[in-house]
């Protein structure tokens, strides 16, 4: 099910409808019934039932006897049976050719031949969301942060929570537990709040991503037949059609959740307003980076292994240096991490791991650098000029990473890097193959423009309750303009092709 | 031990990590107001404040305490166990 599709949005409706209407003690059951619905939609038989009962049950009965033996070896040995079986299917499911692909390069490494046919395994929607929430939960409970859930059924409703299955965000039992199993009334305002989120998601996806990915598509499919500047507008282009099609999604999921009343965490917060690759992903995939923080960097941080490193690197190489190496060294193995978990290829592992890796590493260790050089030159480091050009530096540096990200394997990246250099073709030759017209491209500029002024009155709080102070004409005609967008801009229908959500293989 | 006197070992431990002989911790002190304090630096203080007080913090209060005070609160339960 699209989130954008009607199917979605008449299930949303009809969830929405029965939820408000029934006894409000069964609320929280009418949510669990949708969840598996649209669970397995797409994907209903024997072993995708087992894939979700591997984690149900297990998660379900460890929650309770950890909670029990909290911070005891064998509340310890609970919460690690969990994690390994969770963790377990995840990688069967989704890694295994990434296992083979490794082995078949190490094994060519020492002149052993080795061949594989890749596997494609079933899996079900949001596997990779739901299974790090379950780990959360063990954790949480290991840890002290939550009680658990006595109840299997409430317990599925969590693990299942349809708006979060697509696309995130993650979620925490602790934070969301009262609302998800609470009583709501329906509320008019809080109805209108989420209607015009979910507008404004369908708008980001409909009217401005599928139109970019039509121009991606075209480019990126005939590399050698345009002139490089249009591969650089492709890469461009890709890192707003990712933007857009993500934060859209987002957008419609936490507005029906808001219709419903179950408050969801940020997953954005303007990531293109950031000055360093390191500021842009504490704005972008907000909710992965708490997860990796909370339950990868601390723990590994804290460990014996790392501190005692730590302690031998102040030794040898002084207190500053010596406390980033162990730090760097974390931090390399989180990355590769954000890399394996986007999928389970090397392109992703480039892409959205190592590459942001080394421009976070090289910020680090140039910042000193870069400090000494903008003084000598006598570059005011606080005026708007230079953060400006930090502003476009941290957008081009990340759309680099994402040729890799959207590349059908490394030799592909490598092959589109390549036609960057293409000069020699004319300028807008083959112009054809881009499948829009001049009028797409007005109205894809005045889009772009709209949504670049929309996040500019952002940063200086929120838009829809800027919106809601205004009078009652102003907002039906926000209203009615975003519907009206989205019904004639939007691309969709039998002459186009939506591409799935990015983020929904994951 | 007395609440200044923790905030006093405080202090120097804040000075070492963030490399500032200038910090002056309270109770309100929070991330926001060092620039340095990040999630990554985080981690660093956490680990040097349980070496400077010989306690252990567990991971939902490395996660979850929200200003300086708090800290403290759990620096003097662990001590007055």
């Amino acid at each position: 099910m699209e989130l954008t599709s009607f199917v979605f949005l008449m299930f949303c409706l009809l969830t929405i409808l029965i939820y408000f209407i029934i006894p409000k003690k069964f609320q929280w059951f009418i949510l669990l019934i949708s969840s598996i619905v649209f669970l397995f939609w797409n994907n209903f038989n024997i072993s995708t039932v087992i894939q979700a009962l591997i984690v149900l049950i297990p998660t379900y009965i460890l929650g309770i006897q950890i909670e029990k033996y909290s911070n005891t070896k064998k509340g310890k040995l609970f919460l690690i049976i969990g994690i390994v079986i969770i963790l377990g299917q995840l990688a069967y499911l989704k890694y295994t050719n990434l296992f083979l692909t490794t082995a078949k390069h190490l094994l060519n490494l020492i002149n052993i031949e080795y061949k594989f046919t890749p596997v494609y395994r079933d899996s079900l929607i949001g596997i990779s969301y739901y299974s790090l929430i379950m780990i959360s939960y063990l954790v949480d409970i290991y840890r002290g942060v939550c009680k658990s859930q006595k109840n299997i059924f409430k317990c599925a409703l969590f693990m299942s929570y349809f708006p979060i299955l697509s696309s995130g965000p993650f979620i925490r039992y602790n934070d969301i537990n009262e609302d998800l199993y609470g009583k709501h009334e329906f509320d008019y305002t809080r109805m209108c709040n989420g209607l015009v989120r979910v507008l404004w998601g369908i708008f980001k996806v409909l009217v401005i991503s599928e139109r970019l990915s039509i121009f991606v598509n075209a480019v990126y499919g005939n590399l050698g037949s345009f002139n490089g500047i249009f591969i650089v507008a492709a890469a461009i282009f890709f890192t707003l059609q990712l933007y857009t099609n993500f934060s859209g999604s987002i957008d419609i999921i936490m507005g029906i959740s808001e219709v419903i009343g179950i408050k969801l965490p940020e997953n954005f917060s303007l990531p293109f307003f950031s000055k360093t690759i390191t500021e842009f992903w504490r704005n972008w995939h907000i909710t992965l980076g708490a997860w990796l923080r909370d339950y990868i960097f601390y723990p590994l941080q804290k460990s014996n292994i790392i501190q005692r490193l730590n302690k031998k690197c102040k030794e040898k190489f002084g207190k500053k240096i010596g406390k980033k190496i162990p730090l760097y060294l974390t931090m390399l193995i989180m990355w590769i991490l954000i890399g394996v978990w986007h999928g389970g290829a090397y392109t992703y592992i480039i892409g959205s791991g190592l590459l942001q890796f080394l421009f976070i590493f090289l910020e680090d260790i140039l910042e000193p650098l870069a400090k000494k050089i903008n003084s000598k030159l006598h570059i005011d480091m606080n005026s708007i000029g230079y953060k400006i050009y930090q502003i476009i530096r941290t957008f081009l540096l990340f759309s680099f990473a994402m040729i890799f990200f959207r590349a059908t394997s490394v030799s592909n990246a490598i092959n589109i890097i390549r036609s960057i250099f293409n000069f020699d073709i004319p300028l807008f030759t083959n112009i054809s193959l881009i499948e829009l017209d001049i009028f797409d491209f007005i109205i894809l500029i005045a889009s772009l423009i709209v949504l670049f002024i929309i996040q500019l009155i952002a940063r200086k709080g929120s838009v829809r309750e800027k919106l809601s102070r205004k009078n009652i004409v102003f907002r039906w005609i926000i209203l009615y303009a975003l519907i009206f967008a989205i019904i004639i801009f939007g691309c969709y229908g039998p002459n186009y092709n939506p591409v799935a959500f990015i983020y929904k293989q994951f | 031990m007395e609440k200044e006197e923790i905030y006093e070992r405080l202090n120097n431990v804040f000075r070492d990590i963030f490399d500032d002989e200038s910090i002056v911790v309270t109770a309100e002190t929070t991330s926001n107001d060092i620039e340095d304090w990040d999630s990554l630096e985080h981690i660093n203080l956490i680990v040097a404040v349980e070496q400077e007080f010989g306690i252990k913090f567990n991971m939902n209060e490395v996660t979850t305490m929200k200003n300086v005070g708090e800290m403290v609160d759990i620096i003097m339960s662990r001590m007055n166990k």
